[in-house]
């Protein structure tokens, strides 16, 4: 099972485009139920006083959005 | 300090043997380890050889771009040994989301990791030939249905569905060199069942088709005429770019080295495994 931050949409806005770390940029994505999500890594590595917060997140199970395949290739 | 006197006749001759210099680098070596500021030896010299390898291999002219993700951190990972300066134009890699940077390489989570190389096959490779190349330490398959590109981008410059992609070992452990420019299968080079995602994959376009390699073997090789037009956005490591518009297809697989690059032949896809299998041999991160 893989865990990850769940995000509001507020604080969704104010990490797009912003770095996490040195040389990392937060990525936050929607799981299957639209919630907003960041990954437990940007968690545990962020560096910048600014989003220490997202340390405290609450933790949700991630299911992704199902893939969108074409054909099998 | 050793003193050795030697000849005849009543000429002397004398040698004087200090300590041992420092090896000599190659220039691209030195401008890498430069700005990444590292200075382990051990580093030094794999680096070092890896650039002498590629030059004597006549790959490096080939190469544009070479990540070989020493030091540990996002910040020595980014740079790109054939041009090492902190410019999207030098093709430095932008990570995002969730990376885990160590010794070993830089594993994406296969949840929203990727990073940008600012690279476009289209723009800086040349007109319709392609090569990728992604040194993967993760052996298992993708979870659930994950597809797992490890370095790809999809466009609409000429279909719907205008692909460069290599996928080591998807869900379904078909392992991908997806170079489709019309949507049809027969245009990408494939095989299954791939029983480990670890070791060099390598997907080359050429003027007849597709070729993917593991470990510098080639394993499939597919014929095609259709129009070889690359793409004309940038290939994304850890994910596929899709479009511009989003990011799809994350890997989990932890990388030691990729590199983006004109079409390599055969014989230069197998001398560039034998560099980089040596390079994370020396490093002790070697599968």
């Amino acid at each position: 099972m893989i865990q990850v931050g769940l995000l509001t949409i507020e604080q969704k806005d104010s990490l797009v485009g912003q770095l996490c770390a040195p040389d990392s940029y937060f990525n936050p994505i929607q799981d299957i139920n639209d919630n907003w999500i960041i990954s437990i890594e940007e968690m545990e590595f962020c560096t910048v006083e600014e989003f220490m917060w997202v340390k405290g997140l609450p933790l949700i199970e991630y299911v992704p959005k199902p893939a969108i395949i074409e054909n099998i290739f | 300090m050793a003193v050795v006197l030697g000849g005849k006749n009543g000429i002397y001759l004398a040698s004087f043997a200090g300590p041992t210099p420092p090896p000599v680098l190659d220039p691209d070596a030195v401008a890498f380890l430069t700005a990444a500021g590292i200075t382990d030896p051990t580093i030094e010299s794999a680096i070092n050889t890896l650039v002498v390898d590629m030059k004597t291999a006549s790959i490096w002219t080939k190469m544009k771009a070479v990540y070989p993700f020493v030091g540990g951190t996002a910040t020595t990972h980014k740079y790109n040994l054939k041009n090492p300066l902190d410019t999207n134009a030098a093709f430095r890699l932008t990570f995002n989301g969730g990376w885990t940077h160590s010794s070993t390489g830089a594993k994406p989570n296969g949840t929203n990791a990727f990073a940008n190389s600012y690279l476009i096959p289209n723009v800086n490779l040349i007109t319709d030939y392609a090569s990728l190349h992604y040194y993967s330490r993760t052996s298992e398959s993708e979870l659930a249905t994950g597809r797992g590109t490890a370095i790809g981008v999809r466009s609409t410059n000429v279909t719907v569905n205008n692909n460069l992609a290599l996928i080591p070992r998807r869900f379904d452990n078909f392992s991908l060199f997806n170079a489709t420019f019309t949507g049809v299968a027969n245009e990408l080079a494939y095989y299954n069942p791939e029983t480990s995602g670890a070791g060099l994959f390598s997907g080359a376009l050429t003027s007849l088709g597709s070729k993917i390699y593991k470990n510098g073997i080639n394993l499939t090789t597919v014929n095609a005429s259709a129009n070889k037009n690359t793409p004309n956005l940038a290939l994304y490591l850890g994910a596929n770019n899709d479009k511009g518009a989003s990011v799809i297809e994350y890997t989990l697989r932890e990388s030691a080295f990729a590199g983006i690059a004109d079409t390599l032949t055969d014989t230069e896809t197998a001398n560039l495994y034998t560099a980089v299998q040596a390079f994370n041999t020396t490093l002790g991160r070697q599968v």
